[in-house]
């Protein structure tokens, strides 16, 4: 098994490339797939600290966190879905009003 | 070392993924690289003896979430994102360099202190290998965790009920 030290970097890796996807990309499904990236980061750090403590709390954690996800992502999709038929487009920068 | 190199195979899939969700123009082939992202994630979760998260990234993550997205991308028939001027064009260059920022934070935190300081909890390995990861996980998910339990089925239903309200077509 590789050291702790190398689980705690990749899961470093996933999170900045979600934070870099959801800076730059300008599609918003393109951004909730960054976000699911930076979850998905998250999880890693859970899981390796929890296999490493001999503890079984950080597994039971990342189920919330998919849990969250998916709901997330139920409702993120739904208001994608909304946008697209209101403007023709999911381009985060054309959904800059308030108002429709 | 077998267990290493597997684990720089599995690290090398997840990142090259992960690349590729950010810098492929087209949404579709995004969502079908995180899913590649996502299967090697799961070989990592098994690797840390997490064998029940493992299946369940697999089945729910890979299968459920990102299927869901997919139907989404070609339900609105996304192709390449247009190459419009950017808005603000320093965009791309800022958020890059934030990001290694970022990055560069976090691994001087891993590196810099020591990690494992807590006490050690119930579960190694020996003992999981003996009675089972999956019975172990769910024995304290309704036992001690019973309440967050609830209370995700509770988020999961009002999630359910909020996409079909938000969604459905209004008739008028």
């Amino acid at each position: 098994m590789a050291p702790l030290e190398h689980y705690l970097i990749l899961s470093a890796a996933l999170f900045t490339l979600g934070v870099v996807g959801v800076v730059v990309r300008r599609n918003a499904i393109v951004v909730f797939l960054c976000i699911e990236l930076m979850l998905n980061g998250a999880n890693l750090a859970f899981v390796a600290y929890g296999s490493f403590l001999d503890s079984l709390d950080g597994q039971l954690i990342v189920f919330f966190v998919m849990a969250v996800a998916a709901a997330e992502a139920a409702i993120g999709l739904a208001i994608v879905v909304l946008i697209y038929r209101n403007r023709e487009s999911t381009d985060v920068d054309d959904v800059n009003l308030l108002k429709l | 070392m077998a267990g290493q190199a597997l684990f720089y195979f599995l690290a090398l899939l997840t990142v090259a993924g992960s690349v590729a969700v950010v810098a492929l123009p087209n949404p579709l082939y995004s969502v079908l690289s995180l899913v590649a992202a996502f299967l090697g994630l799961a070989g990592l979760y098994l690797s840390l003896n997490a064998q029940f998260v493992a299946v369940v990234q697999v089945i729910v993550y890979a299968g459920a979430i990102m299927m869901l997205f997919l139907f989404v991308v070609m339900l609105i028939n996304l192709g390449r994102e247009e190459r419009l001027p950017l808005r603000l064009p320093i965009q791309k260059l800022a958020g890059t360099i934030i990001g290694l920022g970022i990055f560069a934070g976090l691994v001087n935190l891993y590196v810099s202190a020591p990690l494992l300081t807590g006490a050690k909890g119930l579960f190694p390995a020996a003992r999981l290998a003996e009675v089972g990861s999956v019975q172990a996980v769910g024995k304290v998910l309704v036992t001690q965790y019973v309440l967050p339990f609830q209370a995700m089925g509770v988020l999961l239903f009002v999630g359910i009920v909020g996409a079909v309200v938000l969604a459905r077509r209004r008739t008028r």
